[in-house]
């Protein structure tokens, strides 16, 4: 059985996969805890963790647990999902908290890589990123550790975190009946209340306690598991932290990573090597719009024209539906209309359940319409629980279907001939094509995208590319920012426009919009500027250094630095990202690849070839650690100490 | 042949079945069985357009789409049959379309439906309706998306 996470055909991870998850964070946060407390402080090479250390608080605690909760709620305007609950914006919150902002953009970037190819929708959550980001990052901070080795923790911690989601969508399915309830009795802010707070009060007992208690006990756990693991697998995770990436890149590539726009791909990652990472991702993004606008005007001939005019019996029949079309009785006013998306966009995923997804959402979401329409308790009660069944779809492009169906309800009311079953059959005829649209549109494109450009400005870097420290690099918190707002612009505009489009003019917006081909061309352009930035982004954040050396006239020096990069530099990570987009083109599980790759990393920072010396200041000695594993977390490891040796 | 994949879901083509089956599968056509839909002008386009360029889709109602099911099933064309309700697949199954296997893809729940699996819920009339496809033959098994496992609708129907 393969089991695979992100993507529309994303897999169920369910509470199996999920204890996998727990059991891997665990053994890896835990495990070693044991021992160090048995043996004490002196039980290992402490000097692994030198860097300064952050004692969380109970208040700070209590924070980040709340910012955990949040980033899964509906209260930031419905944009939590798009914007809390990505790593970098957690990364940079929790620094915020902890008082190191800078620091906590920088890990909250790494954390968000492997997290770029994510997807949730109809119900299915890969990994639960929020928890990766608001704990790895408080962990990482907390305990001074840098960005490569909490992406291997904060991974783990992203698969514990399914385990939350899924008890949420079991329970909230109790709720969904309480509003069945409310319905019976016509209450129409009854079923207002059952969609918001019985969830959110369990999302928030939920969220909070795991949360507040891994983020005040969590750090110290890690520092003493670190402090006791030899120092090999804490190079071994340093070097995880540069090989992850490549799966999140890899899980991204595979929407956009196909046809024509590959060689983009290519380009980017060129780019980015060539110019050793000195060139701005905006710059990078910047080239691939340009591209981007040259590929649909020159490259792309075979583009999709739909251009058939609608049917003049449909254009007959579309006016004479029209809302314009209704003479006297209720109108829906604007303020009616901008109530109802708001309501959704706040509150569609409030009580988000197995049974019904985002079904009691769409009740709520209508409930200012039904005010306005309905009168009579009893059209009162069936308006509530025509609308309280089964309902999912993108929630922001999607939102034509609201509009559609919201148009057809003030006809209704109107006297129209509208039976609950043409209301029914529109709504869920519409509701899986949108929502296969909206979803590649909104999350395999334009979210992967942004969030990528975000975590370059971030500044965000693997640190085997650099010296082994990070005390001068620091964190631009302008990333996190500049992306929440870009995003949050993009999707309330998407959002807002489809929901009023589709009350206007409604069926005819749809049709128009599909057979324009204008979806066509956006995801098109947004494949190949996507491929430009993730192409840059794997040259910044994926690094492979190979430790053995060659002996080549005499001298001895590194296979890597030596021989293939300057071949072509960045070859190796170039090649292992390919491979896994192959890999899982191949239908191999990512989670699997994760396991692979995290097991090779530790065991091929093993001291093979040699002693471990560390802890010893003799450059020598320290170069043949370097050269005694097979991988190594710094870059290529340098020229031998003695001058004579070099070329 | 048969066909690769009869999936009841009531959302019909979503990304699930775009992005997930019709790759997983290499299915080149999909054919949607429902009264509703193929009465609907507009419906039958939108789905029409919501499937990937080059893979045609095709909206029946039951007669012609047991027509069209049994002159497919006798070809080597990989198609994805689509259908709403455990009754539409009923009346496939009766009309004489070979049918092995159907898939529960989608089935929302509500007032007055049990939950089976997931996001998978079902009337007491659907109930009936799957256990006849059984006893006439066809399995009947919950795989929601491509890579998971499938899981028999017996080990779920305890209650018969």
């Amino acid at each position: 059985m393969s089991r695979r996470w992100g993507g529309l055909e994303r897999s169920h991870m369910h509470r199996k996969s999920a204890a996998v998850g727990a059991a891997l964070a665990l053994a890896m946060l835990l495990a070693a805890a044991l021992p160090a407390t048995a043996l004490g402080a002196s039980g290992g090479s402490g000097a692994a963790i030198d860097a300064h250390k952050i004692t969380v608080s109970v208040w700070q605690a209590a924070l980040i647990a709340i910012g955990y909760y949040l980033a899964n709620s509906p209260w930031l305007f419905g944009l939590a999902f798009f914007t809390l609950y990505r790593p970098l914006v957690a990364g940079f919150l929790v620094g915020l908290i902890l008082g190191d902002p800078a620091q906590g953009t920088l890990i909250g970037a790494a954390i968000n890589v492997p997290y770029l190819g994510f997807i949730s929708a109809g119900g299915n959550l890969p990994a639960d990123a929020s928890l990766a980001g608001w704990v790895g990052t408080t962990i990482a901070l907390a305990s001074g550790l840098d960005p490569t080795k909490a992406v291997a923790i904060a991974f783990g911690l992203g698969l514990l975190g399914t385990i939350i989601f899924y008890g949420r969508m079991a329970v909230d399915s109790i709720f969904a009946h309480w509003a069945d309830a409310r319905a019976e009795k016509a209450d129409i802010a009854g079923v207002a209340f059952m969609n918001v707070v019985p969830g959110q009060a369990f999302l928030f007992v939920v969220s909070f306690v795991p949360v507040f208690l891994l983020a005040l006990n969590g750090p110290s756990a890690v520092q003493d598991a670190l402090n006791a693991l030899p120092i090999w697998t804490v190079n071994g995770l340093v070097i995880a932290g540069g090989i992850l990436p490549a799966i999140g890149i890899a899980l991204n590539m595979r929407f956009i990573f196909r046809g024509s726009a590959i060689p983009y791909f290519f380009i980017g990652y060129i780019l980015m090597t060539a110019t050793h990472g000195s060139i701005s991702l905006v710059v990078v993004a910047a080239l691939g719009l340009a591209l981007a606008y040259l590929h649909l005007s020159f490259v792309r001939r075979d583009a999709p024209v739909r251009t058939e005019t609608v049917p003049e019996r449909e254009q007959a029949a579309e006016a004479a539906a029209a809302p314009a079309g209704v003479g006297s009785g209720v109108r829906l006013t604007r303020g009616d209309l901008v109530k109802s998306w708001v309501l959704w966009t706040f509150f569609a995923h409030a009580n988000y359940s197995y049974e019904r997804l985002q079904g009691t959402g769409f009740a709520h979401a209508m409930t200012p319409i039904i005010r306005r329409l309905y009168t009579s308790e009893d059209e009162i009660r069936a308006a509530l629980k025509r609308h309280l069944v089964f309902f999912n779809t993108e929630p922001n492009f999607g939102n034509v279907v609201h509009g559609t169906v919201i148009a057809m309800e003030e006809q209704r009311a109107n006297g129209a001939a509208i039976d609950d079953d043409a209301i029914n059959s529109v709504k869920s005829g519409l509701m899986g094509p949108m929502a296969g649209i909206g979803d590649t549109l909104s999350q395999s494109a334009l979210t992967p995208i942004l969030l990528a450009l975000g975590i370059g400005i971030a500044g965000g870097k693997a640190s085997g590319t650099a010296v082994p420290t990070l005390a001068g690099v620091t964190g631009n918190p302008l990333g996190p920012i500049i992306y929440v707002a870009l995003i949050s612009v993009v999707i309330v505009t998407i959002g807002y426009t489809a929901w009023m489009q589709g009350y206007s003019r409604g069926r005819s917006f749809v049709t128009e919009i599909l057979r324009s081909g204008t979806i066509d061309r956006v995801l098109i352009g947004a494949g190949v500027m996507g491929n430009m930035v993730l192409g840059a982004l794997a040259a910044s954040f994926v690094v492979v250094n190979l430790a053995p050396t060659v002996t080549i006239a005499g001298a001895q020096m590194n296979l890597q630095a030596a021989v293939l990069d300057p071949l072509f530099p960045g070859a190796l990570a170039l090649g292992l990202v390919v491979v896994t987009w192959w890999l899982l083109r191949r239908r191999v599980s990512p989670l699997a690849l994760l396991a692979v790759y995290l097991v090779v990393s530790i065991v091929a920072a093993y001291p093979f070839f040699g002693p471990d010396h560390t802890s010893s200041s003799d450059p020598a000695a320290q170069y043949q650690v370097c050269t005694s594993a097979l991988l190594h977390p710094y870059y290529a490891c340098g020229a031998p100490p003695a001058p004579s040796t070099q070329p | 042949m048969s066909f690769r994949l009869v999936r009841i879901d009531d959302r019909l083509i979503h990304g699930q079945v775009v992005a997930g089956w019709l790759r997983a599968l290499g299915a080149e056509r999909i054919v949607i069985v429902d009264d509703d839909m193929a009465r609907d002008e507009f419906l039958r386009e939108v789905l029409t357009l919501a499937a990937p360029q080059g893979v045609p889709v095709e909206v029946f109602d039951l007669a012609h789409g047991a027509a069209r099911c049994i002159e497919l099933a006798s070809t080597p064309e990989p198609v994805i049959v689509l259908a709403r309700s455990p009754r539409t697949v009923v009346g496939l199954r009766q009309a004489g379309v070979p049918i092995e296997v159907v898939d529960l893809g989608g089935m929302g729940g509500g007032p007055g439906r049990r939950r089976l699996h997931k996001t998978i819920s079902v009337s007491p009339d659907e109930l009936a309706d799957l256990r006849e496809l059984e006893r006439l033959g066809t399995r009947v098994e919950i795989q929601i998306v491509a890579d998971d496992r499938p899981i028999p609708f017996q080990s779920l129907d305890s209650s018969r």
